[in-house]
């Protein structure tokens, strides 16, 4: 757990670059520091382990002032990586691993082992990687080394500076799901500084929007999304907020779980009575093993059709379901596209597992996101 | 690349047939109808023709070969005919020519020939580089033609140029000047470094005192060597005749008084105004300048006599070579270690390479107790004058001042740029993991800055050994005497006999440095691959 108390950061020169900042960073959590450039999240972040020096103020670690020890071992005990990454060009992946372990005297035995552990956990091949030179890695790769570095001596605290800010889109996107992964497994007490808010939005249990060294709101993404609390965090978040946030939403969630079904070899009595059981307009159609989906049937054509294979429209899932774990946003675009006011909600393996209505999506985005519905859904995003 | 080829074997076309002069009357002697010249302008168009063959793997090595064959035989051929010219001397000469030593001089030609066997040798290089022959083996094949030439140096096939007749007589001294020559570059050398990566940080360190550092070492370059032994002259002189006891209690308080001052002045620093406080750090600077100077001279010149002693005296000398050949094994172990097992190198083998180490560091130490010790002899310590801790206002104290002066141009410089040039996110990234300020300069900030300062020290070397000829005007020996007296007697041999040692001192100078710079250097941030 970290504390901002009402610390100010004011440059030789006078210039305020964080103005009375109060924040709580939550144990295991990722707080993303997000803001324009200049508004104080890189001070903000260097003041915790001391790379810059508090004006007025204090940081609380635990509850310890950060002053408490002196600044050397205070930073050995915080994880740290920056954009530019930093990697010692002289030294080979394994020897900048092992910084933080080397100095606080772990036995080289223990360093090997770490070293290996943590090449694996992002994603290295330790006997390839371990005695290479940085510059003969990619950009993505010593990104990689760079988080593992700061994983080095497995610190409960880290700060990463844009840490995969000097990467192409694509990797970052790699890199971003890679980590959030890796957090899953250590649980750090993570603060993230970034400038780009849908790297905040995917990578945030929290967000802190600064504005001039001023905090300006902290709260989950999802509230931020739905109730920016004034203009600026309304023009910062953009205007697709609505869409950013069914984003954050996945279907499993808010998806019907007991869809009306028949299988393949029901008669079409038995689908009329589901027509009447469910009151709905369509049935889905899954076969009688494993379940999958294989179409659906409309009411006016079982009227017509004597029997449900005549009366289906038969279809493979891909082109007509979505998948539980899709997002919202992905469901919405989905429905969009086909002119779906219900879909199908499949698992990997195309098993009918409940349907989503547009008017679910829609709901969701216009009720009061405090409301119990959607606080359920949200808290179960991941 | 052929067009280009041809243009490198231009100044080979010039190539004449050989002739000899003799020194002691300015005749010319054609030397008639010798099939061996030509045969030697014939390999030179062998070459020309070759080098407009296609396959570039044979043309190396065919070139190669000529060119070795071409210097080989352009050293060789006109010896033989030198000797004959020589027998018939007598009737050469007017009648009554006396002769002691008879000599023959080389001259232009001989020059042109050698020049022309080492385009055709380098040529043949470039294609060998090109075709990635392995460099062991291209170093063989460049030296053969040396090996060839050594050989029948020591054969005594050229006795007969007047170079080795000069040698002959004074092989002895000039061994010696060779070694002083030597200490001069080595002492200069390293007093320059610790001066100078002393500057160096500082100047990286603080902008105030950026720019004064730069151009202070940058005027004393431009100071001709000869006006700096001038100046140097009075100064070291009148120290020269203090007695040591009081130009040691002098260093003592003017050390006191400035490092009061400094104190006082970065005490009242806050409160001056704006416009006096670098004035009041400038003035502290001076205050300690003075201490500082005197130790550093007296250091430089007595560290100078030190080893200088040691590297003379017969039986120190034999000590250093032991001492030497300990720091050789141990960094043999040590490459050993490496190479045996890379994981985990092995215990022992480090303790021996530790054991190396000491016995050889305390071998030296004792040699430089034993070296001063005898500079100071058995004087009581209130009858030491300064003069005979060596400095003295010409000879080599007023040569080792200047010459460390000089060294300290690229010495400063690298050592700032290499700071300036470390990647200040890799600075931050220490900082931000922990390392304190030390181990951020010694295991980041220095390593990163090697190659550079290493360059710097290549730089300083080479120009150090051409400099310190220069020294041997004010009396302080080295190889610059034999270049001063062929210049005084218009003999050129005499020059080179100076001269040639010098390069040879250079070269190897250069060959060490770079060795060391590459054991020094990280693979991960050659210049190469
Ligand atoms: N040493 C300094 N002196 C004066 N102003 C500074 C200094 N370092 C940073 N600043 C200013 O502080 C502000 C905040 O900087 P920073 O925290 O790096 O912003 P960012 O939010 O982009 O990370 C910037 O406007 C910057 O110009
Ligand atoms: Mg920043």
């Amino acid at each position: 757990m970290i504390e901002f108390k009402n610390v100010v950061k004011q440059y030789p020169n006078g210039f305020r670059a964080v103005d009375n900042l109060n924040l709580l960073v939550h144990e295991g959590e990722i707080c993303v520091l997000i803001g324009p450039s200049g508004c104080g999240k890189t001070t903000s972040m260097r003041m915790i382990n001391r790379l810059i020096d508090i004006s007025s103020g204090e940081i609380l670690i635990n509850g310890q002032p950060n002053t408490e020890l002196p600044a050397e071992e205070l930073r050995r005990q915080i994880g740290y990586a920056i954009q530019q990454i930093g990697l010692l060009p002289h030294m080979t992946i394994s020897d900048n691993i092992a910084i933080v372990p080397r100095l606080l005297k772990w036995d080289e035995d223990r360093i090997r082992t770490r070293v290996d552990e943590l090449l694996d956990l992002v994603g290295l091949d330790p006997d390839i990687s371990r005695d290479k030179f940085p510059r003969q890695l990619s950009g993505g790769q010593q990104q990689r080394v760079g988080v593992a570095r700061a994983l080095g001596a497995d610190p409960p605290i880290m700060l990463m500076d844009e840490p995969f800010g000097a990467v192409d889109p694509i990797t970052r996107e790699v890199l971003q799901a890679e980590f959030l992964q890796i957090q899953e497994r250590v649980g750090k007490t993570i603060i993230f500084v970034t400038h780009d808010i849908d790297e905040a939005i995917k990578m945030g249990d929290r967000i802190a929007i600064m504005r001039d060294g001023h905090l300006v709101q902290y709260d989950t993404p999802d509230t931020i999304l739905a109730h920016p609390n004034n203009r600026f965090v309304r023009d910062f978040v953009g205007t697709d907020r609505t869409l950013k946030r069914l984003g954050l939403i996945r279907i499993k969630n808010l998806m019907d779980a007991s869809p009306p079904t028949c299988t393949l070899d029901s008669t079409v009595e038995e689908a009329k009575q589901c027509f009447v059981d469910y009151g709905a307009k369509s049935v889905f159609i899954v076969d009688k093993d494993d379940g999958t989906l294989k179409g659906w049937v409309d009411k006016e054509e079982l009227k017509t059709n004597t029997s449900l294979l005549d009366a289906m429209y038969e279809a493979h899932w891909v082109d007509i379901a979505v998948r539980q774990d899709a997002t919202a946003r992905e469901a919405l675009s989905a429905m969009v596209a086909r002119g779906f006011r219900v879909t199908p909600v499949v698992d990997r393996h195309g098993k009918l597992v409940g349907t989503i209505t547009l008017k679910a999506l829609q709901d969701l985005v216009s009720y009061d996101p405090t409301s119990t519905a959607t606080t359920e859904a949200v808290s179960n995003v991941g | 690349m052929t067009a280009a080829f041809g243009f490198f074997f231009l100044p080979l076309l010039e190539i004449k047939p050989n002739r000899l002069a003799s020194g002691i009357t300015v005749n010319l002697f054609e030397i008639e109808g010798d099939l061996r010249y030509i045969a030697l302008f014939l390999l030179a168009l062998i070459a020309l023709a070759i080098s407009f063959q296609e396959k570039r793997l044979q043309r190396g090595w065919t070139l190669v070969a000529l060119g070795n064959l071409l210097i080989f035989l352009t050293l060789l051929l006109p010896a033989n005919a030198a000797t004959d010219l020589l027998d018939g001397a007598a009737s050469l000469f007017e009648e009554g020519t006396r002769f002691s030593n008879p000599r023959i001089f080389t001259s232009s030609a001989i020059a042109f020939g050698l020049l022309g066997g080492y385009i055709v040798l380098f040529g043949g290089l470039r294609d060998l580089v090109a075709e990635k022959v392995n460099s062991g083996v291209r170093l063989f094949a460049s030296a053969i033609g040396v090996i060839f030439v050594l050989i029948a140096l020591f054969n005594g096939s050229f006795d007969i140029y007047s170079i080795l007749v000069e040698f002959s007589q004074r092989g002895e001294t000039l061994g010696q000047r060779f070694i002083e020559h030597f200490v001069f570059v080595l002492v200069s050398l390293a007093a320059g470094l610790i001066i100078g990566i002393a500057l160096g940080l500082w100047a990286a360190r603080d902008e105030r005192m950026e720019d004064i550092i730069l151009y202070a070492v940058g005027i004393i370059q431009t100071i001709p060597s000869l006006a700096l032994f001038g100046v140097l002259l009075v100064p070291l002189a009148r120290l020269g005749d203090q007695s040591f006891v009081n130009v040691f209690q002098f260093f003592i308080v003017t050390l006191i008084i400035g490092l009061v001052v400094l104190f006082f002045v970065s005490r009242i620093q806050g409160t001056l105004p704006e416009s006096l406080r670098p004035w009041a750090i400038i003035i502290a600077f001076v205050m300690l300048f003075i201490p500082v100077a005197l130790f550093t001279i007296l250091a430089i010149t007595f560290g100078f006599k030190t080893v200088l002693n040691v590297f003379l005296d017969p039986a120190l000398s034999q000590t250093l070579t032991l001492v030497f050949a300990g720091y050789v094994l141990a960094v043999l172990v040590f490459w050993l270690d490496r190479r045996l097992d890379e994981k985990r190198s092995i215990r022992r083998l480090r303790y021996v390479r530790y054991g190396l180490t000491a016995l050889a560091t305390v071998g030296f130490i004792g040699l430089l107790f034993s070296g001063a010790s005898q500079i100071i002899g058995s004087r009581q310590l209130a009858d030491i004058s300064v003069r005979n801790l060596g400095v003295s206002g010409i000879g080599t104290a007023p040569a080792i001042i200047a010459l460390t002066l000089y060294s300290l141009l690229p010495l400063v410089r690298n050592t700032y740029a290499g700071l300036k040039n470390v990647d200040p996110a890799i600075i931050d990234s220490g900082r931000g993991m922990g390392m304190t300020p030390a181990q951020i300069f010694f295991e980041i900030e220095l390593p990163l800055a090697v190659p550079i300062i290493m360059a710097g020290i290549r730089n300083a070397g080479i120009s150090l050994v051409g400099i310190a000829a220069v020294a041997s005007i004010i009396g302080a020996g080295a190889l610059g005497d034999f270049i001063l007296l062929g210049v005084n007697t218009t003999s050129v041999d005499l020059i080179l006999l100076g001269a040639i040692p010098a390069i040879v001192l250079a070269v190897m100078l250069d060959a060490i440095l770079q060795m060391l710079e590459r054991l020094f250097t990280s693979p991960g941030i050659r210049r190469e691959a």
